[in-house]
């Protein structure tokens, strides 16, 4: 099998073979005369970004340069902050959904990460260059999830985003009520709404208890210093764990929901708890309580028009991303598909037709915002010094209809240069096509004519 | 429930408000005209009467009692024929009772689109929003999914909006499946002579209703013998072996497609392909059969990794370089039909020439469909099936302003722009 495995990378591999030779540590790495898109700031044209190790040290115009410094030419290409996709189900062995019970937090996507799914190159090609894998969105409370950045050939360890919170999967509406799953053994609570949140709300009380049984004993431990009998400690149950972890506000809170009702709902049970939501899943019905998402200090990752699939789904329109953004909601555009993941910025560009945000904030939503949600706005999503240096490279501007990603670079570090894929890409077909010519051959016969 | 029978309303009720008399004339004045079957004409005119056009040039004279429109600094476009999709069968993927696609069981070749398509689907209006005024909508599922139809993307019922109301027959070719998309484990490939035995079976398949059609002949020519019992099925795919219905074949790897060639040469079909997904590497044999292709939605992966990330894209420019005729299509997600240009434009970014991509998306699908002779250019005579726009077409910035289907000009608001308004109107809280 995992031969097999290599056998089917073998192209993606041996371009990083040879991209990463070359590769040295603390090297420095000069981007030059590139139309820069900083999103913090002013677009640079005829720009230079200088990269030292992992992070870029300087941008701006004729910036020096020590000798010994690594130099790619951009041509006048665009260069924009590596986009970041901020709800993801790539690189995760297995399936995404703990199907067998309602209420999951105790299993973790970190514990699963596949870092030869070749989605992750797939998503590199498209300029992406962190993201947010997460549990899927069949229970009320699922399972947590991890930011990664794609450095493509490493580690499940490596690839870990360093620092980048904590985060648990919460779903509303059609998933977890399973209104559109039928067959055998799916009769499940809840079936409504209204069951979805008491769900959420009993397990909240539950941990409470938990929380306080062993507070209590804890006490107790204190109290009974020095004295032979200890008190009996109370079960541990790793699920509850979690949930009161979650009362106590270590997790980041990413709430899948499509109704607006639904959301309100939440958003006074989170208010109630006292617990951090930070973001709705899909949210389309979010552009009808924008100043709400807004008061409520709320954010919304969302589709740029995809819709219909199902009822919960169909009060939208692909004007909702820019009208939220406008009324001040933090927006985010995100993937949920590893084929959306490859054409993030397609998705922005549509914000600009349907709703008219600027091109600037068009490529907010895929860059700094998502980032601010993720908790990693500090090291990414902007191109400034200091920042780290995952960039992506356009030949023409992000949001022009032929535009094609031709290079993305993570921690400074060249992860796809599309001029070498189809190189090397050519070379692995001739050596298909001659493999298969000749298992095509007749086989010769060694002893002349046959009798 | 009660949501969806108000949406009917209110998508009828702006039909009702804004339809024009679709005996209106039309004078569109100063307009960059590409016809694309003959010269782009600069500041151009194009006069409309009785649905069809009826003159293009410079400076046109205004007759008595038309309608002007100034299309100064704007292009006008044959509209854009979407050439696989699923409207007006699908409402909402989810929801059963809105989804008419898939009969059950494997042979279905009597089925017709037809006879289920909903003219008053959403997906239609919001899918006209970039200039596709034409669509072929077709049935999924099993070998033989029924017949597709052709239609405008306006009408007040299906009869209204045929250009045709059987277009194509459809065949689903076996396909070795493609390895998963999460990850590269599990899931053997299907050996070839697997596929190679199922395409038997379509052929024994063909081979009866052949039987059928002759002892039907036989006994229509001599009263002594009895006709076979009516079959329905057969009778469907009698004008498919005889070659006068063209039969779309969705068929996707290489090794596949080159025995889909030798398929409908043995079965002497006028075959369309769909999909092709590995149709580069067989691009020769497919511009030597003369068979078109149907693109499918580019919002697709690779069929296998080793095809490289961006096959999808370039496999486009790929066929049109080797002389195939290719056309394309939204696929199977209706609510996704507006998205037909951007396809069209991620081929055009992977190396497809632009002028190939416009006539993919008009006089190519209307050859293929053979209504070339109706639509797919802007030329006397033909339906007045035409849109203005603000800038390239296949730019998702551009803005067609003006939509005509049949000479009649329609309303380009549609179910968003009701929510829109709507709620962009909210007090702020």
């Amino acid at each position: 099998m995992k031969q097999k495995k290599l056998a089917a990378l073998l192209i993606v591999v041996f371009a990083l073979a040879s991209v990463s030779l070359c590769q040295t540590k603390e090297r420095s790495l000069l981007l030059k005369n590139g139309n820069i898109i900083t999103i913090s700031g002013e677009n640079i044209q005829g720009g230079n970004i200088l990269i030292q190790g992992k992070k870029i040290a300087k941008v701006g115009k004729n910036l020096e340069t020590a000798a010994g410094t690594d130099v790619i030419d951009l041509k006048g290409k665009w260069v924009m902050p590596g986009i970041i996709d901020s709800h993801s189900h790539i690189a995760i062995e297995g399936g995404v959904n703990e199907m067998g019970d309602l209420i999951t937090p105790e299993v973790d996507v970190k514990d699963v990460i596949n870092p030869e799914d070749i989605n992750i190159f797939y998503a590199l090609t498209g300029g992406v260059t962190s993201i947010h894998t997460m549990h899927g969105s069949g229970n009320p409370i699922g399972g947590r999830g991890i930011v990664l950045k794609l450095r493509w050939g490493a580690s499940a360890e490596e690839m870990i985003f360093e620092g980048a919170p904590l985060t648990i999967k919460w779903a509303l509406g059609e998933n977890p009520k399973q209104t559109n799953f039928s067959g055998p053994g799916r009769a499940r609570y809840p079936k409504t709404r209204m069951g979805v949140e008491a769900s959420i709300r009993k397990e909240f009380e539950q941990a409470k208890d938990y929380r306080r049984e062993w507070d209590e004993y804890n006490q107790k431990v204190k109290e009974s210093k020095g004295k032979k009998a200890l008190p009996l400690p109370p079960k541990k149950d790793y699920r509850l764990e979690v949930v009161a972890d979650i009362l106590k506000g270590k997790y980041w809170i990413r709430c899948h929901g499509y109704q607006s009702e639904e959301m309100l709902s939440i958003m006074r049970l989170c208010k109630e708890y006292g617990v951090k939501l930070v973001c709705f899943e899909h949210g389309l019905e979010g552009y009808r309580i924008a100043d709400e998402l807004v008061k409520f200090n709320v954010a919304d990752s969302t589709f740029a028009d995809f819709w219909a699939y199902k009822w919960e789904a169909y009060q939208t329109m692909p004007q909702a991303p820019a009208l939220m953004a406008k009324r001040g909601v933090l927006v985010a555009l995100n993937s949920d598909d590893a084929e959306r993941m490859r054409h993030l910025f397609i998705d922005a560009a549509k914000t600009v037709r349907f709703g008219g945000l600027s091109e600037l904030d068009a490529l907010k939503i895929i860059t700094i915002n998502p980032a601010i949600i993720m908790g990693i706005d500090k090291q990414v999503g902007t191109i400034e010094a200091g920042k780290d240096a995952d960039l992506a490279v356009f030949n023409r501007h992000p949001l022009d209809p032929y535009t094609v990603c031709e290079m993305t670079l993570v921690d400074g570090k060249v992860y796809f240069d599309r001029a070498k894929y189809i190189e090397d890409w050519k070379k692995a077909e001739e050596e298909r096509k001659k493999k298969e010519e000749e298992a095509q051959k007749p086989k010769e016969k060694k002893n002349g004519g046959e009798v | 429930m009660k949501k969806i029978t108000l949406l009917t309303a209110l998508v009828l009720l702006s039909v009702l408000l804004f339809a024009a008399d679709s005996n209106s004339r039309f004078l569109i004045k100063n307009a960059t005209i590409i016809p694309v079957v003959g010269e782009k004409v600069e500041n151009g005119d194009l006069l409309v009467e009785q649905g069809k056009i009826k003159a293009i040039g410079k400076g046109l004279q205004t007759p008595e009692g038309v309608q002007v429109l100034d299309a100064s600094g704007m292009f006008i476009y044959p509209g854009f024929i979407d050439a696989f999709s699923r409207f007006g069968l699908v409402e909402i993927g989810a929801i059963a009772s809105t989804v008419d696609i898939r009969e059950l069981g494997k042979e279905n070749p009597e089925l017709r689109v037809a006879w289920a398509l909903n003219p008053h689907s959403v997906h239609f209006a919001t899918s006209r929003i970039n200039g596709t005024t034409s669509a072929l909508v077709a049935p999924e599922g099993g070998t033989f999914p029924g017949l597709s139809a052709l239609v405008k993307m306006d009408g007040w019922t299906f009869p209204e909006m045929q250009v045709k109301e059987v277009a194509t027959s459809l065949i689903n070719f076996p396909i070795t499946p493609r390895p998963p998309r999460e990850g590269l484990s599990a899931q053997q490939e299907t050996k070839e002579d697997v596929t190679s035995k199922l395409v038997e079976k379509i052929k024994e398949y063909l081979a009866e209703a052949r039987h059928y059609l002759k002892l039907k002949k036989l006994a229509s020519e001599n009263a002594n013998l009895t006709p076979p019992p009516h079959n329905p099925k057969f009778e469907a795919l009698s004008p498919v072996l005889d070659g006068t219905l063209p039969v779309i074949v969705s068929v996707e790897k290489a090794k596949d497609i080159e025995l889909a060639l030798k398929f409908v040469q043995e079965e002497k079909l006028k075959a369309i392909f769909r999909r092709c997904a590995q149709g580069f590497r067989v691009a020769a044999k497919i511009k030597q059969a003369g068979i078109p292709v149907i693109i499918d939605s580019l919002y697709q992966g690779p069929s296998e990794p080793e095809d490289g990330y961006d096959a999808p894209y370039k496999n486009v420019a790929e066929l049109a370089k080797a002389g195939v005729m290719i056309c394309f299509s939204s696929g199977d997600d209706p609510a996704l039909g507006k998205d037909l240009t951007y396809h069209a434009a991620r081929a055009v970014a992977f190396g497809l020439d632009h002028e190939e991509a416009i006539k993919a998306l008009t006089i190519n699908p209307a050859k293929i469909f053979g209504v070339d002779g109706r639509l797919g250019s802007l030329e006397v005579g033909k339906d007045a099936d035409f849109f203005i726009t603000t800038g390239d077409p296949l730019d998702l910035r551009s803005e067609v302003k003006h939509l005509f289907i049949s000479g009649k000009h329609i309303d380009i608001a549609n179910w968003w722009d009701t929510l829109y308004n709507k709620w962009k109107a909210r007090p702020q809280k």
